[in-house]
């Protein structure tokens, strides 16, 4: 299923993916700068198949996929993947296709928008991910919502002549911090009341 | 790919599965002991759905699954998963044996005989696999065959009414050559691999 829009501060929103969305995905998985940790750089994927995957995802029960947003323009994607709703576990993913807006904290605002929706909203007690070691934006993004590092992952890529270990992360509703809670969840309108 | 051929061991066969297999599978999937000690396959389901099930699985180019005999009697079934990246890496994503028959050391004859087929014949470099951390039978048999832990999620299934931690596991391939050297899927050829001459002297 795709995710609701929810507003975060400076500008950065998550939202329902579009159509278009999607082949802008398929574009940025193809940019030297943004895949120093994702994927091989190719795809086998017709636009035939992007439309059968924008359909797969809007239809699964056990994905919710969002598009981020920043100042309007769509500039990455983000979700919870393989949902057990049974243990309530699933893994989450982020990527920011826009090179040139890495730094502004838009990642940790979507991953708190997204962790913030995750406990609320959909009453799973646990979710886990994996990130390139080096790629300390990202892994700080997810540690500012409540991910904690479980162990690591020797030489899961190989970019440049070197390996690169990987972070795998686990998260919690009461490892959220508190003062975090974005709204609706948190009404600003009471607060001083 | 997608569904495999023969693989020996000493007291199991990991074989090409069939449709027939298929009651056995969804008796499997619905069994409490199975269903606690691991994350099953698919769900039960109706014949038709699992002869779809395994049509996909026949279909699908990133997996490889193999039904388990011993003394002709089917036992069990494996499923690997390779890296989305990296070929040269496996996952190994399911392995049950029929409970009636467990605690025979049979589970353990196949997993190695599937290791040496991973490290020996596909020549992968690293495989991996995760076991819930009150499945002992399972942690003894990655233990001996030669993983180690890089990680340890908390509270991860649940089960039992309760929940139960997992734990990531991987083998390097220089771990299986050091512990096993002699697992072959074929005896060395030595030098005699040049052609006899035809002609006489």
């Amino acid at each position: 299923m795709f995710g609701p829009r929810l507003d975060g501060g400076q500008g950065t929103i998550i939202r329902p993916p579009t159509r278009e969305d999607y082949d802008t995905f398929v574009t940025w998985q193809l940019v030297p700068e943004v895949t120093r940790f994702w994927g091989p750089r190719f795809i086998s994927r017709t636009p035939a198949e992007t439309e059968e995957r924008f359909k797969k995802d809007g239809e699964s029960q056990t994905s919710i996929s969002w598009s981020i947003a920043y100042q309007e323009e769509t500039v990455g994607f983000t979700g919870l993947f393989d949902i057990d709703w049974v243990s309530r576990d699933g893994e989450t993913g982020i990527f920011i296709g826009r090179h040139e807006l890495y730094g502004k904290g838009i990642a940790s605002e979507a991953v708190r928008l997204r962790m913030a929706y995750i406990w609320n909203e959909l009453g799973l007690r646990r979710t886990h991910n994996w990130i390139a070691l080096p790629n300390r934006g990202s892994w700080r993004a997810n540690q500012k919502s409540g991910y904690a590092q479980i162990g690591t992952y020797p030489r899961s890529w190989f970019r440049s002549g070197e390996w690169v270990d990987e972070w795998l992360g686990e998260a919690f509703p009461h490892t959220f911090p508190k003062g975090n809670l974005p709204p609706p969840w948190r009404d600003d309108s009471s607060r001083g009341k | 790919m997608a569904v495999g051929g023969i693989i020996k061991g000493k007291r199991v066969t990991l074989r090409t599965p069939t449709e027939d297999d298929l009651g056995a599978y969804n008796r499997w999937m619905a069994d409490m002991r199975v269903r606690h000690l691991a994350r099953v396959w698919h769900e039960p389901a109706m014949p038709t759905t699992w002869k779809e099930r395994l049509t996909e699985q026949t279909k699908d180019r990133d997996s490889v699954l193999w039904s388990i005999e011993s003394e002709g009697a089917l036992i069990g079934m494996v499923r690997i998963q390779f890296g989305w990246d990296n070929r040269q890496r496996a996952w190994i994503d399911q392995c049950v044996i029929d409970p009636t028959r467990w605690r025979k050391g049979l589970a353990s004859d196949a997993m190695l005989a599937l290791h040496r087929y991973l490290f020996d014949y596909l020549d992968l470099q690293r495989v991996n696999t995760t076991v819930r951390a009150d499945n002992a039978a399972a942690c003894r048999i990655a233990d001996r065959l030669g993983y180690s832990e890089f990680a340890h999620g908390h509270e991860v299934f649940y089960r039992d009414g309760a929940y139960v931690d997992e734990i990531w596991l991987m083998m390097e391939r220089a771990t299986w050559d050091e512990r096993w050297p002699k697992e072959r899927e074929y005896q060395p050829m030595g030098n005699a691999t040049t052609p006899p001459r035809s002609g006489p002297d």
